[in-house]
């Protein structure tokens, strides 16, 4: 019997059941995927350990603040928190933003595709079948809502501690001039915004390398890497052309939102920034995803 | 026998009868990893409505050649049609009627075994959102782990992972289930349980590719079978024929042995004694023209019947068909049986 005569009767006994492509609904497979990464006890766990971080420096600072007379001129970062409630959160994002955050990124983009190809759990999803643009969209669609859940975590737990051991009185900005309550709490989450974007930057990133590898914590040591790289690579005087480039340089603007008027520019910068390492990230994630072998 | 195709019905059957239509099809496959050559020329034929066997020692490239089926894998050349839709490109309209358990089953940890169900379902595009909670006990009930299912997963034993990847593949009606190896890790108890759920879905008209390398298994289930040896089918086709296209073998008892063989020798008819009589090799001369010979002659004959090959010996012919393959196929038969000791 010859091949065509197979592909007949192939299509004459054949009538597809379903007429055209179909997939599941998107919303519920993005709802099933915020719920599966939001219930994993490593996420549940490391946001628990994110909001300790405002409460550990607001307690720092207190108890530092108690034991000695303030020295006049020493208006650090951290001792302004002891007589303005409202900075806790953003320093506290400052804080995380140095490294934890990213960490909590990267571990989760780890887990969205590395890890599941280990789980052998990234098959069934490709049978079952979700296209594989779908898939990077969904996977990116649950790494980006654990980084917002872990920022916001910080912001919240910062805001309740600061105003429970502080006060409510406003905040007190860098300039020395005073803002209202409901203004502080948009400052804040413009920072808040502004960290989770920066996070998602380097969770794209992650989740490209995560599309490369079976092995998740292979994610976490680029990423780690990546981040001291980037550390020596901008201090280091004569690579300073290379500045504009490094994510990590624009991360110090995170505190803009404590002056008043609120400069724009670094915040700004970061943004593209991060939107430029957020698209290659994707990118590179996409092309993979498409043409790996599953 | 060396060459693939001289055993049994390699070809499909060119006969007055139309081919059944196929549910899957796979022609010139080929899947070359770096520079090893995993699976190559595979022309496979899943006739619809059929329980068909893959079989194969370890490395014979079933596994790669059912991923390529389900579109995870790209081939490197060859085409694949799955249920009448080409792959890849047609995985989305394919797919969906399909239910596979590849590599052995993949669930996480830390979930329960319902809502890892869940979970899949939520992907399933001919699944409503509404019927879900149903599909999901349905799917749990049918292989038995209704009682499990709240424990999570990191809790169940090898066979009840098993048994949670077979419930993921049945969470829809399916027009194709595609089984890797579905008996692995399964008590006794599990098997037949396993057999069942196959029998069941041939009975509803659901199309069965089961992989496995335990020959009564397929022996047991299958309508159809193919050999996989070396990354290449050696042969395909209706059970029933290969075992008898095999060795088409007459055994004749008879208490007089001696005379039996001297009158179909003379006859022109190659024998020799078997068991309490006599066996007569079948090429050439068909099982009436033996017992006229042998009645002509006046040898008494108590019992004549056809030798069936058991799929063990069929399987051992076509993959240790050249001396120096046997020791490769014995070695895979003790890391099998290595394998299934660890368990």
């Amino acid at each position: 019997m010859t091949v065509a005569t197979d592909t007949a009767a192939v299509a004459a006994g054949d009538t597809p059941a379903t007429p055209r492509a179909v997939q599941a609904p998107l919303g519920r497979m993005l709802w099933s995927e915020v719920t599966w990464v939001l219930r994993r006890p490593r996420t549940i766990v490391s946001l628990a350990l994110l909001g300790l971080v405002p409460i550990v420096v607001a307690i720092g600072v207190l108890v530092a603040d108690r034991g000695q007379a303030r020295a006049p001129g020493s208006d650090g970062v951290f001792t302004s928190i002891a007589g303005n409630g409202l900075m806790l959160p953003v320093i506290a994002l400052s804080v995380c933003l140095a490294l934890l955050l990213p960490l909590v990124g990267a571990m989760s983009a780890a887990d969205a595709l590395a890890g599941e190809a280990a789980h052998g759990t990234l098959r069934a999803l490709l049978i079952a079948p979700v296209s594989r643009v779908r898939l990077v969209g969904i996977k990116a669609f649950g790494v980006a809502a654990v980084v917002l859940t872990a920022a916001t975590v910080i912001a919240v737990v910062g805001v309740v501690t600061g105003l429970v051991l502080v006060g409510s009185h406003g905040m007190v900005t860098f300039s020395g001039t005073s803002v209202s309550l409901g203004s502080a709490l948009v400052r804040v989450l413009v920072a808040t915004l502004w960290a989770t974007v920066q996070v998602w930057a380097v969770a794209a990133v992650a989740l490209a390398v995560s599309a490369f590898t079976e092995h998740p914590l292979v994610v976490m040591a680029v990423t780690l890497a990546g981040a001291i790289v980037f550390g020596v690579l901008s201090s280091i005087p004569s690579l300073d052309w290379l500045q504009p480039f490094l994510l990590t340089e624009g991360w110090p603007s995170i505190l803009d939102v404590l002056r008043d008027p609120m400069p724009t520019t670094g915040l700004l910068d970061g943004v593209w920034r991060a939107g430029c390492y957020l698209l290659i990230g994707l990118s590179v994630t996409l092309a993979r995803v498409v043409t790996k072998d599953g | 026998m060396t060459t693939p195709g001289t055993i049994g019905v390699a070809e499909p059957q060119a006969s007055a009868t139309p081919a059944p239509p196929l549910a899957a099809r796979t022609r010139g496959l080929r899947k070359v990893y770096r520079k090893t050559v995993a699976v190559d020329r595979v022309d496979l034929d899943v006739p619809q409505g059929a329980v068909l066997g893959m079989l194969g020692p370890n490395g014979s490239g079933k596994t790669t050649t059912i991923r390529m089926l389900l579109g995870l894998v790209r081939p490197t050349t060859g085409t694949v049609e799955l249920l009448g839709h080409p792959l890849p490109d047609g995985a989305a309209r394919a797919l969906p009627q399909v239910g596979a358990l590849v590599e052995g089953p993949g669930f996480h940890p830390f979930l329960s075994g319902r809502d890892n169900l869940r979970r899949c379902a939520a992907a399933e595009p001919l699944l409503a959102t509404g019927s879900i909670s149903t599909a999901v006990d349905d799917a749990l009930e049918r292989v038995g782990l209704a009682d499990a299912a709240n424990r999570t997963y990191r809790g169940y034993s090898l066979g009840m992972k098993q048994r949670l990847g077979l419930a993921a593949a049945l969470l829809v009606p399916r027009r194709l289930v595609v089984l890797d190896e579905p008996t692995n890790g399964l008590d006794p108890a599990g098997t037949r349980e396993v057999r069942q759920v196959i029998a069941d879905l041939h009975r509803g008209g659901t199309t069965v590719l089961v992989s496995s390398h335990l020959l009564a298994e397929v022996e047991a289930t299958c309508t159809h079978v193919a050999v996989l040896h070396r990354g290449t089918v050696v042969a395909q086709g209706e059970l029933a024929d290969l075992l008898e296209a095999s060795t088409p073998a007459l055994l004749v008892s008879t208490p007089d042995v001696d005379r039996a063989v001297e009158a179909l020798r003379a006859g022109g008819i190659s024998t020799r004694p078997w068991e309490g009589g006599v066996r007569v090799e079948l090429t050439g001369t068909a099982a009436p023209a033996v017992l006229e010979v042998l009645v002509r002659a006046g040898v008494a004959v108590h019992e004549a019947r056809r030798q069936r090959t058991g799929l063990e010996e069929l399987f051992t012919q076509l993959t240790e068909a050249d001396p120096g393959e046997s020791e490769t196929f014995a070695g895979a038969r003790d890391s099998l049986d290595v394998e299934e000791a660890l368990r």
